[in-house]
């Protein structure tokens, strides 16, 4: 059973900045994203101000993530098609890469596939800002990287449960955390001054009829996360594919060819978008 | 288009991305048909892999994977829309190893 409150866990994501177990990129980055008044000028100059994060930007602009037709070449245009939201979730995308690689093995690729399949199912809807879909779908388990950077051990514990009892890596974290990936995403989400929608989709990707302000955002990433596990694509704690909330499903109609067409978006385009650090 | 790590290359493979070093300098363009003198080039550059034309490479035999899918979904057969989900799945997968 837990000995973890989930006050506590709160407290220590909303000081993420202070914790000795989050990198130091990471906290530059939350300290940058954070801020009230932020500007696009500003954030694009942190951004050109260190090359390493410009190239892994550009190639990410660039890649199927996005879909974008043509090429971005520079920061600045970049950030001004995006525009500062999308911006911010890039960026912690990219930063998060090698945290996710070093904390769960296969977690970036899932979460890569789930960006492409987000995006595309929100194109399929016709919804208008299909790139913040995309970042959603980025960073859906972002919650899954804080703690099992602050509680390893316990991680641990949750995952083999999970697969000892062949539940959920959701129903074994909130059995040993008092609270989810989810919960964690969200409260960062809050934190880094994420508009509302963002917020939503991420607390309730794994219970999209409790979102208020964001269903269909929120439907689509339950979907995508449910189809990227389907198909195996990267690793997200267990290897099981949940069931889909028939109120989600019904919401977003989609017809075999085009659950068929996002399959092969993410196909064609893994080992590309991978190819981002 | 697979990604192909350096150590595979063979001359007559064709890039299917150019090769780009790490201060983002294209050194060799999408297209170009390898020679073995590129080919050992590459090798000296600080890259993993390169992405070549062809078709994609499936990492597990073709049993192999549907066996695993069958594993992945056990737990939700039956439950609403998930075996029309899982029969979409299972021919995708099938096409990649046709
Ligand atoms: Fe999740
Ligand atoms: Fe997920």
């Amino acid at each position: 059973m837990s000995n973890i409150d989930s006050k506590v866990l709160r407290y220590k994501v909303e000081n993420i900045n202070t914790l000795p177990t989050v990198p130091g990129v990471l906290k530059r980055l939350s300290v940058i994203i954070e801020k009230p008044r932020i500007t696009l000028v500003e954030i694009s100059a942190f951004i050109s101000n260190d090359p390493a994060l410009t190239t892994k930007v550009l190639k990410m602009v660039n890649s199927a993530i996005y879909g974008f037709p043509g090429r971005i070449a520079s920061v600045s245009h970049a950030t001004m098609l995006l525009g500062l939201n999308v911006i911010k979730g890039l960026l912690l995308g990219v930063s998060v890469f090698e945290l996710m690689q070093k904390t769960m093995n296969g977690l970036y690729e899932h979460s890569l596939a789930c960006a492409i399949a987000s995006r595309v199912i929100a194109q399929k809807k016709g919804l208008k800002e299909p790139e913040e879909i995309s970042v959603a779908g980025l960073l859906h388990d972002i919650g899954k990287v804080i703690l099992l950077l602050e509680f390893p051990k316990e991680y641990e514990t949750a995952m083999n449960e999970a697969q000892a009892k062949g539940i959920s890596i959701y129903e074994a974290e909130r059995i040993q955390f008092n609270a989810t990936h989810a919960n964690v995403g969200s409260w960062l989400a809050e934190k880094w001054r994420f508009p509302k929608n963002l917020i939503e989709v991420i607390e309730f990707h794994h219970r999209p009829t409790l979102s208020k302000n964001a269903p269909m955002e929120t439907a689509i990433v339950h979907f995508a996360d449910m189809l990227v596990r389907a198909r195996a694509f990267g690793f997200a704690g267990e290897n099981m594919v949940p069931e889909i909330n028939p109120v989600a499903y019904e919401m977003l109609k989609l017809s075999e060819t085009d659950i068929k067409d996002v399959l092969n978006e993410m196909e064609d385009n893994m080992d590309s978008a991978e190819d981002i650090s | 288009m697979p990604k192909i790590p350096v150590a595979k290359l063979e001359a007559g493979m064709k890039l299917a991305k150019p090769v780009v070093g790490k201060n983002g300098m294209v050194m060799l363009g999408e297209g170009t048909e390898l020679s073995e003198t590129w080919v050992e080039r590459i090798r000296d550059m600080d890259i993993a892999s390169v992405f070549i034309d062809g078709p994609p490479i499936q990492a597990i035999p073709r049993e192999e994977a549907l066996a695993n899918l069958e594993t992945r979904f056990a737990a939700v057969e039956g439950k609403p829309h998930m075996n029309l989900i899982k029969k979409i799945v299972k021919e995708h997968i099938e096409g990649l190893y046709e």
